[in-house]
């Protein structure tokens, strides 16, 4: 895998990208709990070159200041896919991503040969409300994220550091990797707000019926940041998708059950 | 020295169990346990308290803004502010404040603080809060990230529609106005005072000393813990070369008895409901991303609402409060001498009292409010004389300090 930074509107935004694999190329965009090279996409990279963009305000990506709404960030990976040189090809989106890529494929339909959305944000009905990420307690999080709360990566959300409630010290060690934390948690957290704060729907019913290329919907049957009933929802909207729900996953499905989310892609893919 | 009386129009009522049975007092306290005979007692005995406060002797009396609150019931305190227009005489009307990012457009509050400042002859503040995040992020669904930039926005549209001579056209990003003309603009020339309530952050340090606003550190921790702060702001404040203190100001719960005894019979009941159940706010609500800033997160600060989430964890008792300074509670003698040191230790020039807080009833806030006003208040209006006032309405009273 590598990764590169790549210069978007002349250096307005500065976005990390990552890219690993072989085979043409296929573009994901990740969730809220941002981008690192995990092993969904070590394994999604095995037939296919994967491109991951960092959005801007996540890690080191820059320019989120230049992004108001959900427009400007379209607009944005419109500038990022002509920089990249990239055209006709899969399209991956996770959570946020998900949405995001729900967004582009409905713009641009011919630019994408197939659509995954794995438990995307972008639809609400007021009757199955979507989880207050922004509000809910950490152990609560980790329990939305992860259908396994005993997994290593549920209990690191849970013990995460709590100092959001507490007085730190910049001037110890331990201050300022608590810090580092906060400052990051911030950055990502009020950068994913712009698309999700207060309530995440920013008209995407109104543009998925766009989305006509062959498409898959995967949801985990324990998601407890967007409840499973959404899955049939984006399925209705999206002429020629199909829906699946995978057990013991949750928000977190592509991570839980990398193995059963790959296969369905590569189905897709292949057609 | 200036001494206002400060109200939150509390919901004196809440059942004894509040605390152990809802999550927050704040955001989504049950609809349930709304009463509007409640209430209709709650804002009239308000009123009266601070007309009292005004009669008492107090400089100015201090009304704010909270939504979906049971501590604070006024999500208009414009509304207040206007009886007391009308209902009092010379004090100053200190609105603390409007939030103006919440409001779309934000002239409204440019609209509405002109009322009020043209009602009571050019006796308004104008208070310009950010406001908490229970209020901005929770109650009102403003993005927290971007709060700051909308008032910054809402806060040049506002001066200029008030200090501008012509019509003139705003191409905000949030606002965008084709003719901007106030009717009526403020009395006060080229406009009232404005004080910016804060609670800590970094950024409204340097916006006020940059702006030439005064700011205010509205905290219920008390003076022990407010000099941190009040610390940081003179550091931005001196580095700039400011170093009067009626550029800055204070607020403290107060009350006043006779006898330690006396003092635990009134006051001990009603000041621990205030801690334990009125500021009892679910964590989840006091930090949403982007409400701090990344400068104050570095700087190792919280907000004023994360600590009122950590505030959550244990009860206090009046005894516990008063040690930590949550509370000054004492003869009027004691009460002077510790004021004296708050005012000093933190340099302000304007301190803002809570003689009616938690379930005080209104027998006993007027006690409280008459006692402090006349056995308090005189004695301390001299600290500071050799300072002049920036920050004082052209038209209200500037009493005489005096000696009881």
């Amino acid at each position: 895998m590598n990764e590169r930074s790549v210069s978007v509107r002349n250096g307005e935004f500065q976005v990390d990208v990552l890219e690993g694999g072989s085979g043409d190329p296929l573009l994901f965009l990740h969730g809220v709990s941002g981008l690192e090279w995990t092993p969904f996409l070590q394994k999604l990279s095995a037939n296919h070159t994967v491109i991951a963009p960092r959005t801007p305000g996540f890690g080191e990506s820059t320019g989120t200041e230049s992004l108001h709404d959900i427009h400007d960030l379209v607009y944005f990976y419109l500038d990022l896919l002509d920089e990249l040189g990239l055209d006709k090809l899969p399209l991956v989106g996770h959570s946020l991503g998900g949405m995001f890529a729900a967004e582009l494929a409905a713009i641009q339909p011919n630019r994408f040969t197939s659509v995954a959305l794995a438990s995307p944000f972008g639809l609400w009905d007021d009757a199955n409300p979507i989880g207050d990420l922004f509000a809910i307690s950490l152990g609560e999080l980790a329990a939305a994220m992860y259908a396994d709360a005993s997994s290593p990566e549920a209990v690191a959300i849970a013990t995460a550091p709590q100092a959001r409630m507490t007085e730190v010290d910049p001037d110890t060690e331990e201050g300022q990797a608590t810090i580092y934390y906060l400052v990051e948690r911030a950055k990502s957290m009020s950068t994913a707000a712009k698309y999700l704060w207060p309530i995440p729907n920013r008209g995407l019913s109104k543009r998925l019926h766009r989305v006509t290329q062959p498409s898959i919907v995967i949801w985990g049957e324990s998601d407890g940041i967007i409840p499973p009933v959404y899955a049939e929802q984006f399925g209705a909207k999206m002429s020629s998708s199909s829906v699946n729900k995978i057990p013991n996953a949750a928000h977190m499905v592509i991570e839980e059950q990398p193995d059963q989310v790959v296969d369905i892609i590569e189905a897709l893919i292949t057609g | 020295m200036k001494l206002e009386m400060f109200h939150l129009c509390p919901y004196r009522d809440l059942p004894a169990d509040f605390r152990e049975k809802n999550r927050s007092v704040w955001v989504d306290p049950p609809t349930s346990l709304f009463d509007a005979e409640i209430a209709n007692r709650t804002y009239n005995e308000t009123l009266d308290e601070l007309k009292y406060g005004a009669e008492m002797g107090y400089d100015g009396i201090c009304v704010n803004e909270h939504h979906q609150n049971a501590y604070g019931l006024m999500p208009s305190p414009n509304l207040m502010a206007s009886v007391m227009a009308r209902e009092s005489k010379d004090v100053a009307i200190i609105v603390m404040g409007n939030s103006i990012a919440l409001y779309d457009p934000p002239i409204r509050v440019a609209e509405e603080f002109a009322m009020l400042d043209c009602i009571s002859g050019g006796r308004l503040v104008a208070g310009f809060p950010v406001g908490s995040a229970m209020d901005t992020a929770f109650g009102y669904g403003s993005n927290p990230s971007q709060l700051r930039e909308k008032y910054a926005e809402a806060e040049e549209l506002i001066l200029r529609a008030w200090e501008e001579d012509e019509v003139f056209s705003f191409d905000g990003k949030y606002t965008q106005l084709r003719y901007v003309n106030i009717w009526p603009r403020p009395m006060q020339n080229p406009r009232p005072p404005i004080w910016v309530p804060g609670a800590g952050s970094i950024e409204t340090w340097n916006t006020c000393v940059d702006k030439g606003h005064l700011y205010a550190y509205l905290s219920y921790s008390g003076y022990k813990r407010g000099k941190t702060v009040m610390d940081g702001f003179w550091k931005v404040a001196n580095a700039a070369g400011i170093d009067n203190p009626y550029h800055a100001g204070f607020l403290q719960l107060v009350c006043i008895a006779d006898s330690e005894q006396e003092l635990q019979d009134k006051y001990a009941a009603h000041t621990e409901y205030f801690f334990n159940k009125m500021l009892h706010i679910y964590p989840g609500f006091a930090d949403p991303p982007g409400y701090r800033t990344i400068d104050t997160i570095k700087a190792g600060l919280m907000s004023q609402t994360t600590s009122f989430g950590r505030a959550g964890t244990n009860e206090q008792t009046f005894d516990e409060l008063r040690e930590a300074g949550n509370v000054v509670a004492g003869t009027p003698k004691q009460v002077t001498e510790q004021l004296e040191h708050v005012i000093k230790d933190l340099r302000i020039g304007h301190l803002m009292l809570l003689n009616q807080f938690g379930s005080i009833p209104h027998e006993l806030a007027k006690e409280n409010i008459r006692r402090t006003a006349q056995e308090v208040v005189p004695n301390l209006r001299h600290i500071w004389s050799e300072y002049e006032d920036h920050w004082w309405p052209q038209n209200a009273v500037v009493r005489e300090a005096t000696t009881t």
